[in-house]
C-alpha cells in the first residue's frame, strides 16, 4: 500500500498533530475544560520566570530540570504554543527512530510501518505531545541512546544517557541493562557491534555461543573499557548538569527535580535490550505509587520496538489485551471521577480498582513476555567473526 | 457578573495583608508567619484605626447601606467556588473612587490556587488578588497551614445610588483530609471581612481612607458555609495496608517467576545448542 510508506506516515502524523494543537487553542478559549495540560501552564510560567532572570522553582509544582524551562523560553517570546510544537516534533522523531531501529535489525518494511503506527496513531501519545507534555522528548532521547548503542557509539550514548537521567530521573532504571549489554562479546573494544537480523530469530534456531553465563567470564567482563567509558561519561554529564543547576538554583532544584523515589530493577533479559527496557518500564510504571497517563508514554515508545518479535496476533490476542488494559483503566478512572468531581466517598472502591488495574498490567506483561521471541540485539562477536556475517553500519 | 464597577485610576498593589496605607506599618504577613484568628483580628482593628477617614464626611458609614445577601458553594467534588453576593447602596454622591476589599480566611482543609486567581485577575474578573499562606498546593490537609485570600474590586459610588448586587466567586480546591471514622471531614468557612477603601478624587495629603463594612442584617450572615470533603476511614487502614502489600508482593512474584521461566525455556535452549 502506497500510503503506508514511512514518509507518508510521518507527514500525515505531523499534519494531524498541527491540527490537534490548533484545535487545542480553540478548546482552551471556548470550553470549560482546557485541552492544554495543566503542567504545560506550569512549564510556561517557569519559562517566563527564567526569561526574566529568576529561578523556575519560584513557580510552585515545577518539578523538572531547569533545562525544560530554558527550552520553553520561546513560549513567552514567540508564541505560547512553541512548546507543544517542540514536544510534538519529538513525538514524530520517536516514530522515525522506531522505524530506524527496526530497519537496523532488518525487520521487513510493512512490519516496521505497523510498529511505527502503533506509536504515531496511539491516542495516548498524540494527545500527550499536543497537550503540551514533555515526555516525547525523553522518549526520543532514550530511543536515540538505543540507536547509538546499536551503532556501537558508546561515547555518544553515554552523553545522552547522562543528560536524560538529569532531565527526568526515571531512566536511571535502564543503567543496569545498558551496562550489561556493553558486554565484550558484543562490544569488542575498537570494533562496532554486529546486529542480529529479525529473520534469523524467526527461524527459531538461535545459535549464539553465549559464553557470558559462566561466573568467571562474567567477572572478567564486568570492567570493560566500554562500560567504564559509559559509566564515567554519563556520570559526568549527569553531575555536570545537576551541579550547574544546583549552583544556579540551590536546594530547591535538588529537592523538586531529583529526590524521587526509585524502585527495583529487573535485568534478566539484558541482552535483548529493547525488550528488557520495555519489561522494566512496564513494571516500574505498574508498581509506582503515583500514576498518570504521561507515564504510559514511557513504555508506549518502546512497545513498537518489540512488536515484530511477538507471536501474539493482533486479532483476539492483541485486541483483548488492549481492551482489558483500557477497561481496567476506565474502571479505575470512573471511581477517581466520582471522588474528585462528585465528592463521593469511594476511596475503598478506588483502591480496589487500583489493585485491579495493577493486576491487569501484570497479566498483560506476563502475556507479552510469554509471547516474545527472545532475540539478542547483538551477535556475539567470535561467532559472527567466524561466519563472516555482514556487518551493519 | 458585576455591576457598579469602573476602571478608575486607583493605585495597584494596595494589598492590605501585604502592604498597608501607612508605610510605617508592617503588614500582617510581615509580623506573623501564619494565620491565627486572634492575631488577625488585632491586626485588622489596628489597620482600620490607622486608616480612619479624615476626608470623607463623618456620617459616611451611615450613608452606605450594605449587606451580604447570600453565601454558598457552587459545584461539587474537590473543585468548588465560594460565591458571595453583596448588596451595596449609597445615599449620597461622594467624589471619591473606592474599591471593595474582601478578605477570606480559608479553613485548613481547602486552598486557593494563586496562579488560577492571577489568571482571573488578568482576565479582569478581579482588580487585584493576593493569596497568603501555604504555596505548596499538593500538601495534604494535616501538613498545611491556613491561608488567606484578599480580593479587590473597584466600585463606582456614583452607580450605587440604586441598590446594587455584587457577586464575587472564589475558586477553591479541597486538600486530602486526614483519616477519620465518619468518612467525611467537615470544613467550615467563617464570614469574610469586607472593607471599603476610598480615595478622594482631588489629590490631597492623606486622602486615602479604609473602613470596615458592618453588615446591616447579621442574621443573613450567620448561616455557616460547610464543605463536606470525603476522607479515608480509619477502620479500613489495616485492611488496605495488608491487601496492598500482598497484591504488590504477589505481582512481583508473578513477574519474577514468568521472567525466570522465560529465561530458562528460551535462553538456556540457546546455550544447549552451542
Amino acid at each position: 500500500m502506497a500510503w503506508l510508506d514511512i514518509r507518508s506516515l510521518l507527514r500525515f502524523s505531523a499534519i494531524f498533530r498541527v491540527i490537534l494543537i490548533l484545535y487545542g487553542e480553540w478548546q482552551d478559549s471556548h470550553m470549560e475544560v482546557r485541552y492544554t495540560d495543566v503542567d504545560y501552564i506550569v512549564f510556561s510560567d517557569a519559562a517566563s520566570l527564567v526569561a526574566s532572570g529568576s529561578s523556575p522553582y519560584n513557580r510552585t509544582t515545577y518539578r523538572y530540570s531547569p533545562l525544560l524551562a530554558f527550552l520553553l523560553v520561546p513560549n513567552s517570546l514567540l508564541h505560547r504554543s512553541w512548546g507543544k510544537f517542540l514536544f510534538s516534533s519529538a513525538d514524530i522523531l520517536v516514530g522515525y527512530f522506531i522505524y530506524y531501529i527496526l530497519k537496523l535489525q532488518k525487520v521487513p518494511e510493512n512490519l516496521c510501518n505497523y510498529s511505527v503506527m502503533a506509536w504515531l496513531f496511539n491516542p495516548f501519545t498524540f494527545t500527550i505531545g499536543t497537550r503540551g507534555n514533555c515526555e516525547p522528548i525523553v522518549s526520543a532521547m532514550i530511543l536515540w541512546i538505543i540507536v547509538c548503542l546499536m551503532k556501537g557509539n558508546v561515547l555518544q550514548s553515554a552523553i545522552w544517557y547522562g543528560l536524560v537521567v538529569h532531565f527526568r530521573i526515571y531512566p536511571i532504571i535502564y543503567s543496569i541493562p545498558i551496562i550489561l549489554v556493553l558486554d565484550p562479546n558484543f562490544f569488542p573494544s575498537g570494533q562496532k557491534p554486529v546486529l542480529r537480523n529479525w529473520s534469523a530469530v524467526q527461524k527459531e534456531r538461535p545459535e549464539d555461543p553465549n559464553g557470558w553465563f559462566t561466573p568467571l567470564n562474567l567477572l572478567k567482563s564486568i570492567f570493560t573499557w566500554n562500560r567504564v567509558i559509559f559509566g564515567l561519561v554519563s556520570g559526568s554529564v549527569f553531575l555536570f548538569c545537576t551541579g550547574l543547576f544546583f549552583c544556579l538554583y540551590g536546594w530547591e532544584f535538588l529537592h523538586e527535580a531529583l529526590l524521587y523515589h526509585l524502585t527495583r530493577t529487573d535485568p534478566s533479559f539484558a541482552k535483548d535490550l529493547p525488550f528488557c527496557l520495555f519489561v522494566q518500564t512496564v513494571s516500574f510504571v505498574a508498581f509506582n505509587k503515583v500514576i498518570t497517563a504521561q507515564y504510559f508514554v514511557w513504555f508506549f515508545s518502546l512497545l513498537p520496538l518489540i512488536l515484530p518479535w511477538s507471536k501474539m496476533k493482533l486479532k483476539w490476542g492483541g485486541l483483548s489485551c488492549i481492551l482489558l488494559w483500557i477497561g481496567a483503566q476506565t474502571h479505575w478512572l470512573m471511581w477517581g471521577y466520582l471522588l474528585e468531581f462528585k465528592g463521593k466517598n469511594v476511596f475503598l472502591q478506588l483502591w480496589v480498582a487500583g489493585l485491579m488495574f495493577l493486576a491487569a498490567n501484570i497479566f498483560i506483561l506476563v502475556v507479552i513476555i510469554r509471547q516474545h521471541k527472545y532475540s539478542s540485539v547483538f551477535k556475539a562477536f567470535e561467532y559472527t567473526h567466524s561466519k563472516h556475517t555482514t556487518k551493519l553500519e | 457578573m458585576h455591576s457598579g464597577f469602573s476602571n478608575s485610576l486607583l493605585p495597584r498593589n494596595r494589598i492590605i495583608l501585604k502592604k498597608i496605607l501607612n508605610d510605617n506599618y508592617a503588614s500582617y504577613y510581615d509580623r506573623h508567619t501564619s494565620l491565627h484568628d486572634s492575631d488577625y483580628e488585632n491586626f485588622m482593628s489596628q489597620e482600620i484605626e490607622s486608616g480612619l477617614c479624615q476626608v470623607l464626611p463623618e456620617n459616611h458609614n451611615s450613608s452606605l447601606r450594605w449587606s451580604v445577601i447570600r453565601r454558598h458553594l457552587v459545584g461539587e467534588g474537590s473543585h468548588r467556588r465560594v460565591s458571595t453576593l453583596i448588596k451595596l447602596q449609597t445615599q449620597q454622591l461622594l467624589s471619591c473612587s473606592c474599591e471593595l476589599i474582601l478578605i477570606e480566611r480559608l479553613p485548613s482543609g481547602v486552598f486557593a490556587d494563586p496562579f488560577e486567581l492571577q489568571s482571573l485577575a488578568q482576565r479582569g474578573v478581579y482588580d487585584d488578588i493576593a493569596v497568603f499562606g501555604d504555596t505548596n498546593l499538593e500538601l495534604p490537609s494535616f501538613l498545611s497551614n491556613r491561608s488567606a485570600v484578599e480580593i479587590h474590586l473597584q466600585v463606582d459610588l456614583n452607580t450605587l445610588l440604586q441598590p446594587t448586587d455584587i457577586s464575587i466567586e472564589l475558586p477553591l480546591h479541597a486538600r486530602y483530609q486526614p483519616l477519620n471514622e465518619s468518612g467525611y471531614s467537615i470544613v467550615e468557612f467563617s464570614a469574610p471581612d469586607t472593607l471599603l477603601r476610598c480615595r478622594m478624587k482631588e489629590e490631597l495629603e492623606n486622602s486615602n481612607c479604609l473602613f470596615k463594612l458592618i453588615n446591616d442584617d447579621a442574621n443573613l450572615y450567620d448561616a455557616a458555609l460547610v464543605w463536606r470533603i470525603p476522607s479515608g476511614k480509619m477502620a479500613h487502614s489495616h485492611l488496605v495496608s495488608i491487601v496492598t502489600f500482598l497484591t504488590a508482593f504477589l505481582s512481583t512474584l508473578v513477574v519474577m517467576v514468568t521472567s525466570l521461566h522465560y529465561f530458562n525455556s528460551r535462553v538456556s535452549k540457546d546455550l544447549k545448542q552451542s
